[in-house]
């Protein structure tokens, strides 16, 4: 039982980025399926009205049916962590206001789900059935979320949640839809299709911005929030995202409808579209991290300030030697780090925890030292990459091709330096420390890299054309939507939001580099020209940010 | 901390999914206010005790435990639900009062699904 609570806090978010996503899609599709494809079927050739509303209702349907698992899971989940850890008769369990909502969303997304399955022309019954469902699921998620649990301004942060989660299915929800329409319509059909979903997401956009308005006065407030805590921080990665995506769509919005005379006006949209829906998904997956950090006008005490960001960002020389207990610098900051946790000892702020939740130990300068140290070196691996990725976009060094190989180095950075206690520097022997999970995550890590990193080889070789091929971006966006999802700062402890703030470019970055080489590899050339030298870019940068990583 | 962190970066451009790992996550109940405040000395045994938390907790799914510094903890009989946001528990007057360091150990319930749990440390002695 134990374990599980070690787990709960970790699997919930990434349920809620499951359930999060699928939710957005069902909305988004019945929007795509009710306001798009129904309205144009006149207007098009029959097979392409057809197909546009085959689109719209298998992503309901996909949608749908995700949505109910992944509802049933989240509900699950937080009846076993209550289960756990109160003492109290199931029924009691079952009464709780958070079940409700998940049963009223598991109604809403059944009803949505049995709507969808005839294949016929949905009747004007139907279609308004679809409508009354969606806008109930809506109504059920936005009774479960934290809104309802406010005290204060209750009304305008529920109209708030339910403004934002429409907007997002209206924008991103669609776009699944929206890119089979794109593949599979004729070019005409297909740039109708483009031109009304464009102002349905306008639409989207609207809403989204109304949501942000009301979540600003309700659980922001002031610019100080912004970077002083796990949420606002969040947001402004959120908001960060959200500019991508705008540029994204104001791009595809002038190819839909101003530059026609375009010769593959339609193959730079498609391109944009996957890029917006992998931006999109990193922005749900911080959504979902949010859903589980209180609001940061909540915690008023203990921030971050501009001043400790600035000093914890001022440039200094990177820590390139291994520590020794002879580096006359780890006393001392152990001496400051000790002053630190006395002082927090001493304030003796209340502390909140999910279940399986602890205390951090207090910080030791010992592994403080080594962290930066891998980070650093890890920095320069990266930077190398990506230097070497630069020359290879030219095109004048033939040698620079195999970048790929230079992974090799971290994979052996990671095997030599994850684990120091154990094989092959430490005392302990490779069999006995991988008892270890840790031990072994790195190990495995290792040997992933190397794969990966001869994959790619062969990729810049010509020797793979398939699916391989997208290995790479695909485990960059991982990736970072990994880094997005489950970075978190518990209550206001300053040195874990110090280094999530670190981390969070890196994240944002590692998705647009993965979304830029998906671009290369895919086409078109003119766009392939330009994120040839985007993904190179993303990660020198990547590499500078960790070269420059500081822990105290 | 710092091989997690590593870790999730080498994830960055390697293994993504190999590298999940439990992490710890925040809740969305914190604490804005409690009687006996945080860290409080006290001459003697309260009456009650009250938390106040930011958001409004789901009552019939919430507990109160009082922790002594030596022995079990006890589970506080909650006062019926008045405001929203506050758990309110009364401590049995018999209940022996030794000095030293006391805990105050609660698990809410948000109305929104979240658990949340902590301790509010205070002492019995003389302040």
């Amino acid at each position: 039982m134990e374990q599980f609570l070690d787990l709960y806090g970790f699997i919930n978010v990434v349920l809620q980025v499951v359930e999060l996503t699928a939710r957005t899609a069902l909305l988004g599709g019945i929007a795509f399926w009710l306001l798009v494809a129904m309205p144009l079927a006149p207007l098009m050739p029959p097979g392409d009205a057809a197909a546009a509303r085959g689109l719209g209702r298998r992503l309901v349907l996909w949608g749908a049916a995700a949505g109910c698992l992944a509802t049933l899971a989240t509900g699950g989940l937080g009846l076993a962590a209550l289960a756990a850890t109160l003492d109290a008769p199931f029924g009691v369990l079952l009464g709780a206001d958070f079940v409700f909502a998940a049963g009223l969303a598991m109604l809403a997304q059944f009803l949505l789900l049995l709507l969808a399955l005839p294949g016929a022309r949905p009747s004007p019954g139907r279609q308004a059935a679809l409508a009354v469902a969606a806008l109930g699921l809506l109504g059920a998620v936005t009774a479960g979320s934290h809104a309802l649990a406010r005290e204060e301004e209750r009304a305008l942060l529920l109209a708030a949640t339910a403004s934002h989660q429409a907007g997002a299915a209206l924008w991103i929800g669609g776009l699944p839809a929206l890119l089979g329409a794109l593949r599979r319509l004729t070019p005409a059909s297909a740039r109708a299709v483009g031109r009304r979903y464009s102002v349905l997401a306008a639409g989207g956009v609207g809403l989204i911005l109304l949501g942000i308005l009301g979540f600003w006065r309700g659980y922001i407030g002031e610019v100080e929030a912004v970077y002083g805590t796990a949420y606002g921080a969040m947001s402004g990665t959120k908001a960060v995202m959200l500019v991508l995506l705008l540029a994204l769509g104001g791009a595809n919005f002038l190819f839909l409808h101003h530059l026609q005379t375009a010769p593959e006006g339609l193959l730079r949209v498609r391109r944009f579209v996957e890029s917006e829906m992998l931006i999109g998904l990193a922005m749900l997956a911080v959504a979902a991290s949010l859903t589980s950090v209180p609001p940061a006008a909540d915690l008023t005490e203990d921030r971050v300030t501009w001043g400790e960001i600035v000093e914890r960002f001022t440039p200094a020389w990177p820590r390139l030697t291994s520590p020794s207990h002879a580096d006359l610098a780890i006393p001392a900051l152990q001496a400051q780090l000790d002053t630190e946790w006395q002082q927090r000892q001493a304030a003796q702020r209340p502390q909140a925890f999910t279940p399986g939740e602890g205390l951090l130990p207090p910080r030791n300068a010992q592994d403080i030292a080594w962290s930066e140290y891998n980070h650093h070196w890890a920095g320069i691996m990266v930077l190398l990459v990506g230097l070497a990725a630069l020359l290879d976009a030219s095109g004048r060094v033939p040698l620079a091709r195999h970048w790929p190989l230079l992974f090799l180095g971290l994979a052996g950075f990671i095997l030599l330096r994850s684990d120091p206690e154990a094989w092959p520097l430490g005392e302990i022997g490779l069999l006995e420390s991988l008892r270890d999970p840790e031990v072994v995550q790195h190990k495995i890590a290792a040997l992933l890299v190397v794969g990966f990193a001869i994959a790619e080889w062969w990729v810049r070789l010509g020797r793979v054309t398939g699916g391989l091929r997208f290995v790479f971006p695909a485990a960059m966006v991982a990736g970072g939507v990994l880094l997005l999802a489950h970075t978190h700062a518990i209550s206001n402890q300053k040195e874990a939001l110090l280094v999530e703030l670190s981390h969070l470019p890196l994240a944002v970055m590692a998705v647009v580099a993965g979304c830029a080489r998906f671009t290369e590899l895919r086409g078109p050339e003119r766009l392939a020209r330009v994120a040839r030298w985007v993904w190179p870019g993303a990660l020198v940068l990547i590499g500078v940010l960790l070269l420059l990583y500081r822990e105290a | 901390m710092s091989r997690t962190r590593l870790a999730c970066l080498l994830v960055t451009f390697a293994a993504p999914l190999l590298l999940l790992r439990p992490t710890p996550a925040a809740a969305h109940a914190v604490v804005i206010g409690s009687s006996p405040a945080a860290a409080a000395v006290l001459p003697a045994l309260p009456g009650t005790v009250t938390i106040r938390f930011n958001s409004r907790i789901d009552h019939a799914r919430s507990r109160l435990l009082l922790v002594p510094p030596e022995g079990e903890p006890l589970a506080l009989a909650l006062a019926p639900p008045g405001e929203h946001t506050v758990l309110e528990a009364a401590i049995p007057p018999s209940l022996p009062a030794p000095a030293g360091g006391w805990r105050l150990r609660w698990q809410v319930l948000a109305i929104d699904g979240h658990i949340t749990r902590g301790d509010i440390p205070f002492r019995l002695g003389t302040p």
